[in-house]
């Protein structure tokens, strides 16, 4: 049999992830009653390379952290978790390995998903199967339009603008007589999306603000110079950027190579993905970032998020992203709801009971409580605020520190977006 | 306004000085080999990951952070042995068949070194944090250019000269130019060709991770860093012509000035400018500016 690239990293990624969380380690727990006492199989798909691999390590992660816990407290009803971990690549190879999950490693329930790219294309088929889906970070959003508005076995991420919506209301907020305004962002739905919705977003607040420069590099760009020349060739009182991977750390230390925010403000509404790398060395402090739904050093942060940083940190020697908040909201949502549904079912629930238990299901996740809304969406805070050097790290932390629900943020649920933005009253 | 200028020619030539270096390291392979080396864009990977761990262990153990381009240039020079390795253990053994062959060859070791880095230095971005800036700036016309960035274009300045002055005046570059232009005369002479060959390769893929380990300060590692990059490359020697060095300088200056010029300009002409540029050199001059005419 012809094996290919991908499918010798998947397998061998599944054999890794499987070995690390083998069932030998688990207490035996005590199955309750009508339970059946075999592990619980539990499909996840995570990016594993290119420009988001670390995007999904950390979902992993997160993912792998909260099995082990909850395995050694006795599993899900007195069943074991043992994860099945699939790539997620192309759309058309995911959708055929998240079929694989279901038919042949018979999984309950499937997490995980990041790229909206792939995520569009899963969503369909999670109905077709009729296993449900919790998605980390991926949407089934067309532009910023929901194809989905009544689905049944999926459960989506949040939309993917919210943090251009939270950082438009911001930027009046923080940075005063904002005339112009330009933006950079990926040249892909996610780029664009965020800069349209940022654009309507601050026209709301300051209704004269000019749009003066708009610039899409491609995913992948390493070098930013020319494009931080054009950028002062435009002087604008302030600059919005949409990168959440590597590119961030690159143009903000090209950036300060030439000045940049000495003569404007800036808006990082994403970079928080990449948070550690954002070193005091080329970091301004005064830029507005954002961190998504999980900031790691929140000082009203819970006991759960203060031990997981501490413990991801020791076995990582990082600062964990929001990437593991998502996953482990979803894996957690999970297990709440097939203990909700146990007691009414007196046994292990059937895929459609745990859907119905999840519809508005509220838990505690490592960012504090999240739900998901009745129509499948996840509701969640952000955490945006502006960056400081007084902390002990050598990168940047933010302080004040804004908490924005996703009840004010994310467009209700069958809502057009542009149109809900321009409905707001200010 | 000359500000703006200057700043917009400046990022320019900074990304022609590196676009030059790989692309000269096609060049010299291909024109004496006669092999399309797609892992080029792959050393430039290689060396700046090498360069980012040879600058992270040289200011870790006390080096002053002033000097640290010198162990960076050396270590982007020896990770470049790494073609003399290619070279030996895996292409001398398909010279004889057919193109598609070699091609696909390379194209097998852009995929083995991605994976190599990604097993070696994970995925998250690399990069030497914020050392790029102790090199202060320059005021150039009004303009605030990284005194980095003047440092990378006048290095590949200089290795361009070197590359001329080794093509045209030593005895190593006459027997390459003769291997160049006649393999089978070149050999009937004399030449050792399996010596010229694993030198030939093992030049050009430490000009490629020279070039890698120069960028890194300036920008981070990541692992599809190489494949991005060919891209370009590849218009660059289409422009200039396949082979020819001074094609490749001329070619990497009209790409990155021009990406510059248009980033500024009209930025949704930013690749396609460099297209069209590239389809007007195939329509009228299908051999590039420089390219040599057919034997």
């Amino acid at each position: 049999m012809a094996t290919t690239r991908r499918e010798f990293l998947k397998t061998a990624g599944g054999a890794a992830a499987a070995g690390a969380i083998g069932l030998p380690a688990i207490a035996r727990a005590q199955a309750r009653p009508g339970v059946p006492s075999d592990p619980v199989k539990i499909g996840v798909l995570a990016i594993r390379a290119g420009i988001a691999a670390p995007v999904g390590a950390a979902g992993l992660r997160a993912t792998e952290w909260w099995t082990e816990r909850v395995n050694k407290a006795g599993g899900i009803l007195g069943r074991p978790v043992q994860l099945v971990v699939e790539e997620e690549s192309t759309p058309k190879d995911t959708v055929e390995r998240y079929r694989k999950l279901i038919l042949q490693d018979k999984v309950e329930v499937v997490i995980g998903g990041i790229s909206t790219g792939v995520t569009l294309a899963l969503g369909p088929v999670a109905e077709e199967m009729e296993v449900p889906w919790l998605s980390w970070d991926g949407t089934t959003q067309k532009g910023v339009e929901e194809t989905m508005p009544n689905p049944k076995w999926a459960f989506r991420s949040v939309d993917n603008e919210v943090e251009a919506i939270v950082a438009g209301r911001l930027t009046p907020k923080y940075f005063k007589g904002i005339k112009t305004v330009a933006g950079i962002g990926n040249d892909y739905s996610y780029g664009h999306d965020c800069w349209e919705t940022y654009q309507a977003v601050l026209k709301r607040y300051i209704p004269d603000v000019k749009f003066v420069l708009a610039l899409f590099p491609k995913l992948g760009v390493t070098d930013f110079t020319s494009h931080i020349a054009a950028i002062q060739q435009a002087k604008p009182d302030l600059l919005m950027c949409s990168f959440w991977s590597g590119d961030a750390t690159i143009i903000m230390k090209q950036a300060a190579a030439v000045g940049l925010f000495k003569t404007m403000k800036g808006v990082f509404t994403t970079a928080g993905g990449v948070h550690d790398s954002l070193k005091k060395e080329f970091t301004p402090e005064g830029l507005l970032l954002g961190y998504n739904t999980m900031y790691f050093d929140d000082p009203k942060g819970s006991p759960l998020l203060k031990q997981f940083v501490r413990e991801y940190k020791a076995k990582y020697s990082e600062y964990p992203p929001y990437e593991c908040d998502h996953a482990y909201f979803n894996i957690e949502s999970y297990k709440a709801a097939v203990e909700k549904a146990y007691p009414a079912a007196g046994k292990w629930p059937s895929r459609a009971e745990v859907v119905k238990a999840l519809e508005g299901i509220e838990v505690d996740s490592l960012s504090g409580k999240r739900s998901w809304r009745p129509d499948h969406v996840q509701m969640c805070n952000f955490y945006q605020g502006i960056t400081t050097h007084k902390n002990g790290y050598d990168f940047v932390t933010i302080n004040p520190i804004e908490v924005v629900s996703t009840k004010t943020a994310m467009k209700p649920s069958g809502a057009k977006l542009i149109e809900w933005i321009n409905s707001w009253k200010i | 306004m000359t500000a703006n200028l200057v700043g917009i020619l400046m990022g320019g030539l900074f990304h022609a000085a590196i676009l030059f270096l790989v692309a000269a390291g096609l060049q010299v392979v291909f024109g004496v080999q006669k092999i399309f080396n797609l892992a080029c864009g792959s050393f430039y990977a290689l060396g700046a990951y090498t360069g980012a761990a040879v600058v992270g262990y040289f200011t870790g153990h006390g080096g002053p952070s002033a000097l640290f381009i010198a162990p960076l240039a050396l270590g982007g020079l020896a990770v470049g042995l790494v073609g003399l390795v290619v070279e030996r253990g895996l292409l001398r053994f398909v010279y004889d068949r057919d193109e598609t062959f070699q091609l696909l060859l390379t194209f097998a070791l852009v995929l083995m070194l991605e994976d190599l880095i990604r097993m070696t230095w994970g995925t998250a971005p690399v990069s030497t944090g914020g050392l790029y800036l102790g090199y202060g700036q320059a005021r150039i016309l009004g303009a605030t250019v990284p005194v980095y960035n003047l440092i990378v274009i006048a290095a590949s300045l200089v290795i361009a000269l070197g590359l001329g002055w080794l093509l045209t005046r030593t005895a190593f570059g006459r027997i390459m130019r003769a291997s160049a232009d006649n393999r089978e005369m070149a050999e009937a002479l004399g030449v050792d060709m399996r010596r010229v060959y694993a030198r030939v390769f093992t030049l050009g893929s430490m000009l490629g991770t020279l070039g890698g380990a120069l960028v890194i300060p300036a920008t981070a590692a990541m692992s599809e860093m190489g494949i991005e990059l060919i891209v370009e490359a590849f218009a660059v020697v289409v422009i200039g012509g396949l082979g020819s060095m001074r094609g490749a300088f001329v070619g990497a200056l009209v790409v990155g000035v021009l990406r510059s010029v248009a980033i500024a300009v009209y930025p949704e002409l930013e690749m396609l400018l460099i297209y069209l540029i590239v389809i007007a050199v195939l329509l009228w001059r299908p051999r590039g500016l420089f390219g040599a005419a057919p034997a």
